[in-house]
């Protein structure tokens, strides 16, 4: 294959590691607007709503691109758990209480589901496996192509969640500014348990289409896309969903480049040394965030 | 009849001294003995964190520290032929040098980017010693470590169990001297308020680094510690769980004390040793989460504070016809 075509290849492959971060980035930014807390188990959901998906297709066989929406529904109920019995009581305790409490959750979640689901790698075959499609001068996996649709799906879902309906409305207000919102008349604490529940079903879908990509799983797999996608928030902004997207597409494409050019081994490390770049030329993230 | 707190912690202090001194004469089980030494490291480990902590700085990535002391102290053993009891001290100094480099980038982070940073600090090392540096560390494979104490001079384990014993109250001792002196004074001011801190001649900056260099230091000391104990080392030193194990310590000790890392460490230690037999894998990893978050939630300033909190309650209780007031049940779900 000419130059060109890697580099198609590499942006091909970041497009697709893109959308899974994304999904990750903007559920902990939704979290982050409202409840202004970073969950660092974050992608333990992601590894939960995963081994959901796997298990329910190894069950019943359903595609398990549709098995997604189960996934998120549970999902929702064990994010609202959370966030109602761990996260509610420490709010307004501190940070450093909120990042400790994360730890703990990471480590019911990881042995638990190691527990129930053993800590084995694990893969799904998806329905269709080996089916390409040409793109260009490529030929694109059709898993691929689904996964983009549907994290766009997933997203414009949100968008018009968050903008047209008066829960969605009554998010934005909180995360807006919380006192003015419970002055006149919004349940902060309703809206933090759904915010809760939707970041979290947002990292199930991530770990569906985790599943259905073929990738292996096990219950240690949340870490590593969870800090990356706090790396993405920073890049993108803590808080912002469209600059979550940008900064989800530039991470995939440059973890896939340097693991091109530089070996597998610094896929991982590479999101850590943007990260740190970012944060001494700007403390705050690359786009600030106002003073809270 | 009530013990004074000063005088609890007068006797506590001495019999736990008198057991720890007192205990390879009492008994020769190897088995304790050993676990008697690794908690001594994981004391002087979660002192390290503990102290990083309290100036506002929680750190996730304190693996890298240790594994850095450990690294360090080893190569410097096995390539110059120096006794270990010396390169323990030369290995955490590296430690402290790359700590203080990463403490100017963290000094003027909040609380979210410090705690990523630092555990994405870890992954980087990690992937650097396996990677670049593979000729040097053997890679995933590791290298041999030198002893602290030959196994060719008898009783060796005792040695190195005072030795060990001896710097882990060196180190709470020094510890217990930087906070009291103006150095631990201007740690809790940052901590408390940077701005007023400021405002009162403190430079948050430097005293921040201080406290990364000084943190990253004593864990470099316990990695070399525990490396020479065991006679082996390999990258899984790095590891997230090396960086979380002081956490869960000093938050269920109490943070922010003396005493909580030194509580929390013996507490958890006996717990997770008494689960051993449980049948338990994954099990006692959940246990330890759910001891960890409970922690937070009930007993914000951990064991340590629990008398207090038992005597509030007592009184509380003693009180009668107080009214009930109308709290708010922490079960009510909406």
């Amino acid at each position: 294959m000419d130059n060109l075509g890697i580099f198609l290849q590499i942006m091909f492959w970041g497009l697709y590691a893109g959308c899974i971060y994304i999904l990750l980035a903007t559920g902990l930014n939704l979290i982050f607007g409202v409840m202004k807390i970073v969950n660092f188990a974050h992608g333990e959901f992601l590894m939960i709503g995963a081994y959901i998906t796997a298990t329910l297709f190894f069950l019943t066989g359903i595609n398990p691109y549709l098995l997604i929406l189960v996934s998120m529904l549970a999902l929702i109920g064990i994010g609202a758990v959370v966030e109602r019995l761990c996260f509610r009581p420490i709010l307004g305790t501190g940070k450093l209480n909120e990042i400790f409490l994360s730890i703990g959750l990471i480590y019911i979640f990881q042995n638990g589901a190691a527990m129930i689901w053993g800590d084995s790698w694990q893969s799904v075959r998806s329905p269709y496996e080996g089916i390409t499609v040409p793109v260009g001068p490529l030929s694109v996996p059709l898993d691929y192509i689904i996964i983009m649709i549907l994290t766009a799906a997933i997203l414009i879902a949100l968008y018009l969640f968050l903008k047209k309906t008066k829960t969605g409305m009554e998010m934005r207000a909180t995360s807006q500014n919380r006192k003015g919102a419970m002055l006149v008349g919004i349940d902060v604490e309703r809206i933090d348990i759904i915010s809760f529940g939707l970041g979290c079903a947002l990292a199930a879908a991530a770990g569906t289409l985790w599943v259905v990509s073929g990738q292996v799983f096990n219950p240690y797999i949340g870490s590593m896309p969870a800090v990356k996608a706090f790396t993405i928030i920073i890049l993108g902004g803590l808080g912002s969903i469209p600059g979550a997207i940008i900064g989800g597409l530039l991470l995939g494409i440059a973890e896939n480049g340097t693991a091109f050019l530089l070996g597998g081994i610094w896929k991982d490390a590479v999101s850590f040394i943007i990260l740190i770049v970012i944060l001494v030329i700007r403390p705050t993230g690359l786009f600030g965030e106002k003073g809270d | 009849m009530t013990v004074g707190r000063d005088n609890l912690i007068k006797y506590g202090l001495i019999a736990t001294l008198a057991i720890a001194v007192a205990f390879p004469f009492l008994s020769d089980n190897m088995f304790l003995l050993n676990l008697l030494v690794l908690m001594l490291i994981s004391i002087i480990f979660a002192s390290a964190w503990n102290l990083l902590a309290f100036t506002g700085q929680g750190s996730l990535g304190h693996a890298a520290f240790f594994g850095i002391g450990a690294y360090a102290s080893t190569l410097i053993a096995v390539h110059s032929g120096i006794s270990p009891f010396f390169t323990i001290f030369l290995g955490a100094a590296v430690a402290a040098f790359i700590g203080i480099l990463i403490g100017l980038t963290c000094v003027r982070l909040k609380e979210w980017f410090l705690a990523m940073v630092t555990f994405g600090f870890a992954i980087i090392v990690e992937t650097l010693t396996v990677s670049v540096l593979a000729p040097v560390t053997g890679g995933w494979d590791g290298i041999a470590s030198p002893r602290l104490v030959s196994p060719s001079i008898p009783g060796y384990q005792f040695i190195e169990y005072y030795a060990i014993l001896i710097i882990t109250i060196a180190t709470i001792t020094a510890i217990w001297y930087i906070m009291k002196s103006r150095i631990g004074l201007a740690f809790l001011a940052i901590r408390e308020n940077e701005l007023e801190a400021r405002a009162a001649g403190v430079d948050p900056v430097r005293y921040r680094l201080l406290a990364f260099a000084i943190s990253a230091y004593l864990a470099g000391v316990a990695g070399a510690l525990q490396i020479c104990h065991i006679g082996y080392l390999t990258p899984d030193l790095y590891g997230v769980n090396n960086s979380f194990w002081p956490v869960t310590y000093v938050i269920l000790g109490g943070l922010g004390t003396i005493a909580g890392p030194v509580i929390g460490t013996i507490v958890l230690t006996v717990i997770w040793e008494g689960l051993k037999g449980s049948g338990l894998t994954f099990g006692r990893y959940v246990i330890v989460g759910f001891i960890l978050i409970l922690t937070i939630i009930f007993l914000p300033k951990g064991l340590v504070n629990l008398p207090e909190r038992v005597q509030a309650w007592r009184k509380e209780r003693g009180r009668k016809g107080s009214g009930t007031k109308p709290q708010k049940s922490i079960w009510r779900f909406f």
